[in-house]
Parts: C-alpha cells; structure tokens; sequence
C-alpha cells in the first residue's frame, strides 16, 4: 500500500534539461533554454539577463558561458530520448521545426568583418600609429570566439550526415579564427619591439612562439572537442537502433501472428474483428505511445483492463466490442484508485454486455479525487430496482469504492444511455477495512453478469 | 454516388491509397471529393489550385521537410480564411495532434471514424465549427491543466479554460455529442458549438512555452 502520494510528485512535474531551442531565440535561444528548464515565462529570464549586464558584465557572462556549453537542441526531444528505448513510442513524431536557415549568413558576416577589421589594424600599425593593448587583446578574443563558436552545433544534423562531419561554414570559422587569433597575438608580442632590439629579444621571441602556439591549440581545442562529443553521440545511437530493432522485429512476429490467425479464421467476422483490434491497439501502443515503468501509471492500469475486456467480452449480438478511453492526467496508483480500477472494470463489463455501443470510458485524474465516466448508449437499469440478488452492480462497484471513501452514481436517461461516475480521493490516507474485497474481484463477477 | 446540390467540395490528402479509397467509398453524397494528394508538396500546390473549402488532411505524410500535416497547413497558411482543413491521424500521439491543431487545423478526428461521423464532421467544419474528437477533448483538459482545477477566471485569458469550457470539454471527452452536450448542460447547440471554437483558438494562440512543456511532459509519463 502506497503511502500518501502528494499530487506535484507526478512524472508531469519532471523538469525539461537544459536546451537552446532553435525557435523563438533572439540571439542564441540561450534565454529560451533556460526558461524552459526552469519553467519561468522568457521574458523574466530575458530581463535578467539585461539586468545582470550591467554587473560587472555577469549577465554577458553567463549568456556567453551557457552559449558555448549548452548544446542546441529541443529541450522535449531531450527529454524524450532520454527514456529508455523499450518505454519509448517508435514512430518519429512530426518535427515542428521551420525550415532552417540553410546558410548562417549573419555568421559570415561578422566573420568577414573582424577578419577585415584586423586587416585595417594591420595597415594602421604599419604607419607607426601606436594603438593601445586593448584592440589586439579584443582581437584575439573575437577570433577565439569564432573558432569556439563552431561547438554552437546548430547544423549538428546536418553535419552528422556527412561524413566527415566537416562543412564549409566550420572550415571558414576555424580559418577565420585562426587567421585572427594569429594577428592580434602577433599584435601583441610585437607591441613591444617595435622600435629597439632589446637585449632579450630573444626570450622575447620564445615568448612569442608560445604565445602563438597558445593561441593556435586554444582555436583548435573545440575542434577537438567537438570530435570527441560526436563519438560519443554516435555510440549512444548506434545502442538505441539496435534496441529499436529489436523492438520492431517483436512487432513484426506478433503482427505476421495476428495476420496468419485472421486469414485462418475469416469465416468468423467477430473474431476477425476483435483480433484485428487486439493488433491495432498493440501497434498503436508501441508505436505511439510512452510506456511508463510498470506499476508507476494508473493510465496504463487501465488501458490494461480496457484491453483484457476487449479481447474477452462481446457485445449483447457476440460482436467485438470497442471502448473509447480517454485519460486526463495520470497518477501513482494507492489502494483508492486501485479499488476504483476494479470497479471502473465492472462498470466496463456491465455497459460491454448489457449497454449498447458505443461505450466510452473517460479518467480524470484532479488535485483531490479520480473520476471516471464509463458510459454506454443501452437503456441503463434503475439502481433501486436492482434486486439484492444482483450482488455484482452493487457490492462490486459501489461498495467497493465507498469503503475507499469514494462515491458512485448511476444516472440513466432514456435516449441518452447510462453513464456511471465513480470518484475516490486521491493521497487521502486509505481506510484500513475492506482491502481483501479489492483482492478477489472473481467471486461476484459472475453474478454481475448473470 | 447521388449529387446534392451544395455538397462539400473537399480535398483528400492521405499517403495510403487504400485510404483513400476507403473514405472516398464511406463518404456520403453530400461531400465531394475533388481532389487527392499523397504528398506534403503535392497537397501544398493541389490546395493552392483547387481552393477547396474543406481539405481532409492525414498528420503523416512523406515528403517536404519532414513536417507532415503541419508543414502543408503552415505551406497554406495564406488560404486559412477560406479552406477549412480537418486533421486526420491514426496516431493519436498528443505532440502531433496538437502541432496540427495549432498550425491552423479547424478539427481533429481519428481514422477510425465511420462514414456518417466523417461526412458530419466534414460538413460541421465547411461551416465554420471546429471537431472534437473525445481524444481531443481529453489532450485540451490536459494541456490546459484544466484537470488540476486550472481555470480562467478573465474571458480573454488565452492560457487557461473558463469553467464553461472545461465543462463542455469533459462532456466531450466523456463521448457526448454536441447535441447531448447543449442537453446536459441546458444550452444550445449553437452555443456548444461557440465554447468549442473558443476552446479551439486558445488552443492555436496560447503560450507555446506552456504547451511545448506539455507535450514533453506526456511523454515522460
């Protein structure tokens, strides 16, 4: 028995990981991100990137930080593959991207105009115009930023599917970077032998050389950096194909199996029906739906039951029947909604063998209870003039959700079939009487349908 | 196939030919299939031709950039005053369902959806109305946190359900018709028909922060 759940300590409440969405981004999708994983509206986290700017520049800090480590990405698709494959639906949803900028053209601009940018400061130092330390120091950074910026893996898709993974957007960065980082640190080391030959030139030289190798590795390192992400990308989908294929080989027995039984049997269009159903919501789950772990939903309790009930109850005619489920919100199950599955479940049978299709089941999981409807289009039966003899409708729904604290009703309107509500609380402490008649539900059944 | 007179001009885009074939026979007379396409592009330019008021549209489809239905409503998106399009999906999946309603669809039914219901729903978006399928309704009470007690207390508040929507909205998911709705709820029809499309607007224009959190929480479930 479960003890009392509190309703935020839902699976709903999980917190999307930290993505830099390539929608609704004004400079790098850096606030968007951050938003998201937070759960705060953009604006705010937006302001307060303006807000920190000022402090000594601790909001351009955290934005450039978070630029260069926060991979690009949709934070619902990282949170989507990261559940595990077997639990995971197999069909691609419907990508929601715009199309894509297919040359980052702003990119080169900017580029363009640093790398001309340093030109003009080459031409101005050759006419002995002494500049301050500042300009070859900010030259080095951009062309730093530059070469980094080729871990921003906006076109990491794109790259994937060449081979080589190597573009020529990345290529012109690394050249840009470089050819910058070269001038401002040669600026640099320059900016002191100018004009005499020192009497150190030549540590002054020595600290030239390491100055420029410094800044060389520093432009490559993302470069590296990014090889060895990428391996490491690649071995994590190659497992994940693998364990979809295994998944879709199961699938593919099971619908060969159901095919082979339909043609066997096609003289009996009630049976064909029913195992052509039983397929179709076996495909559907797997395909397009989210498994959650065993024991953790009480949504997927009771697809279970509308399942079992499906594949071995017919109709008033013997015809296969088809409920209609829909379920808002989900829950861990406790012994409340486990005894208001087992009546729902009778509820179920009762308008599957008694009512008249179409039967539709509808789950509400609130703050503070869990309602279902189990609604079928029959003529319904009057709950007083149920005898006592019908020990199923009574005992086996309503009793068994009352003594959990809940509520039943049956309301019956001519033309507009029954409809049974049943309601327990939820996280509410359980009532310590009654657990063995939530165990054996197979006594009254038969009643119930006799 | 018997011509009425104002049938519904529509077009059929679907990937499977055997669909096709199959709502094109369980159509009724008063809607009338003027033209199909298998593709994100063809559908794009069929619809551009032909201006049909209604365009039945599967979710997924093969071709474009991989966006299926909602990339052919956002190829569209200039003849959204006048063509009405009605998603079709077998897949039932929140995210999809819900990147289609908001890229401009009117109505969303399931593919197992028999003939009179389809032809009904067809004609209920030629005039304007949008379809709610229970699947639908049940996807809105969830992303609007309409079951955790979340409701608008402003009528132009886009980002949660009025407790009268919420209430057509259960009814809904419940499996009532329209007419059942108006009923148990003593109101019109016509008045059903008004908390639905405003149900359906807030759907396409709400924060898509919230939504996006949404359907990423669905599938964490």
């Amino acid at each position: 028995m479960n003890p009392a759940v509190p309703a935020d300590a839902s699976p709903l409440a999980a917190r999307l990981p930290l993505r830099r969405p390539t929608q609704g981004r004004w400079i790098a999708g850096v606030a968007v991100g951050v938003a998201a994983h937070l759960d705060v509206q953009v604006k705010w986290v937006r302001l307060a990137f303006v807000l920190a700017a000022p402090i000594s520049g601790i909001g351009v800090a955290l934005y450039v930080f978070w630029w260069l480590a926060v991979p690009v990405g949709d934070p619902a698709d990282a949170a989507a593959s990261a559940r595990p494959t077997a639990l995971s639906r197999l069909a691609r949803p419907q990508s929601s991207d715009q199309p894509g900028r297919p040359w980052p053209v702003t990119d080169v601009a900017v580029g363009a105009l640093l790398v001309l940018l340093a030109v003009v400061l080459v031409a101005v130092r050759a006419d002995q115009v002494q500049l301050q330390w500042v300009l070859p120091a900010l030259l080095v950074l951009t062309g730093l930023g530059l070469a980094w910026s080729q871990l921003d893996a906006v076109q990491r898709g794109r790259l994937r599917r060449r081979a080589g993974g190597r573009t020529p957007v990345s290529v012109l960065r690394l050249l840009g970077g470089v050819l910058l980082a070269g001038v401002g640190v040669l600026l640099l080391v320059g900016q002191g032998t100018g004009e005499t030959v020192e009497p150190g030139a030549l540590v002054q030289s020595f600290v030239a050389s390491i100055a420029v190798l410094g800044g060389v590795a520093l432009v490559l390192a993302p470069w590296w950096i990014r090889l060895v992400r990428e391996l490491g990308d690649e071995r994590a989908a190659r497992a994940r194909e693998s364990e979809r294929a295994d998944i879709a080989a199961h699938l593919h027995d099971s619908v060969l199996q159901t095919l082979a039984l339909i043609r066997s049997r096609a003289d009996d269009p009630a049976e064909v029906a029913r195992m052509a159903r039983a397929q179709e919501r076996e495909l559907r789950e797997w395909l397009y739906d989210d498994r959650p772990a065993p024991g953790t939903s009480i949504a997927a309790a009771l697809r279970g039951i509308v399942a079992e009930i499906e594949d071995s109850r017919s109709g008033p005619s013997g015809d296969a029947v088809t409920i209609e489920t829909v379920v808002v919100g989900d829950h861990v199950p406790d012994a409340g909604t486990e005894a208001l599955l087992q009546a729902t479940r009778e509820a179920l049978v009762n308008a599957v063998v008694h009512g008249r299709p179409p039967v539709s089941l509808y789950l509400e999981v609130g703050p503070a209870m869990v309602e279902v409807f189990v609604r079928d289009h029959g003529e319904g039966f009057d709950l007083d003039a149920v005898g006592p003899d019908r020990f199923g409708v009574r005992e086996s729904i309503i009793g068994r959700v009352r003594r959990r604290g809940g509520e039943a009703t049956v309301v019956c309107r001519p033309g507009r079939g029954t409809e049974v509500h049943l309601t327990v609380p939820v996280g509410a402490e359980p009532d310590d009487d009654g657990s063995s008649a939530e165990t054996d539900p197979s006594n009254n059944r038969g009643a119930n349908e006799g | 196939m018997t011509e009425i007179a104002d049938a519904v001009d529509v077009v059929l885009v679907d990937d499977h030919h055997m669909f096709r074939t199959g709502v094109k026979a369980s159509l009724d007379g008063g809607v009338n299939v003027v033209g199909e396409a298998d593709t994100v592009d063809g559908a794009i330019a069929l619809v551009h031709e032909l201006r049909p008021p209604v365009v039945l549209l599967d979710v997924h489809l093969p071709g474009g950039d991989g966006g299926g239905g909602a990339e052919v409503l956002r190829g569209c998106a200039d003849l959204l005053a006048t063509t009405r399009f009605l998603a079709l999906s077998v897949s039932d999946a929140s995210e999809d369902v819900v990147a289609v309603i908001r890229a401009g669809a009117r109505g969303y039914v399931t593919k197992a959806i028999d003939g009179p219901a389809l032809s009904d729903a067809v004609r209920r978006v030629a005039g304007g109305d949008a379809v709610f399928s229970p699947r639908l309704a049940g996807f809105v009470l969830d992303a609007f946190g309409a079951a955790a007690g979340d409701v608008a207390t402003g009528d132009d508040e886009l980002d949660r359900l009025s407790a009268r929507e919420r209430e057509v909205m259960r009814l809904i998911a419940r499996g009532y018709s329209y007419r059942e709705v108006a009923a148990e709820l003593f109101i019109s029809i016509k008045t059903v028909e008004t908390h639905v499309s405003a149900v359906l607007r807030k759907l396409q224009l709400s924060s898509r922060h919230e939504l996006t959190r949404w359907a990423a929480a669905r599938r964490l479930l």
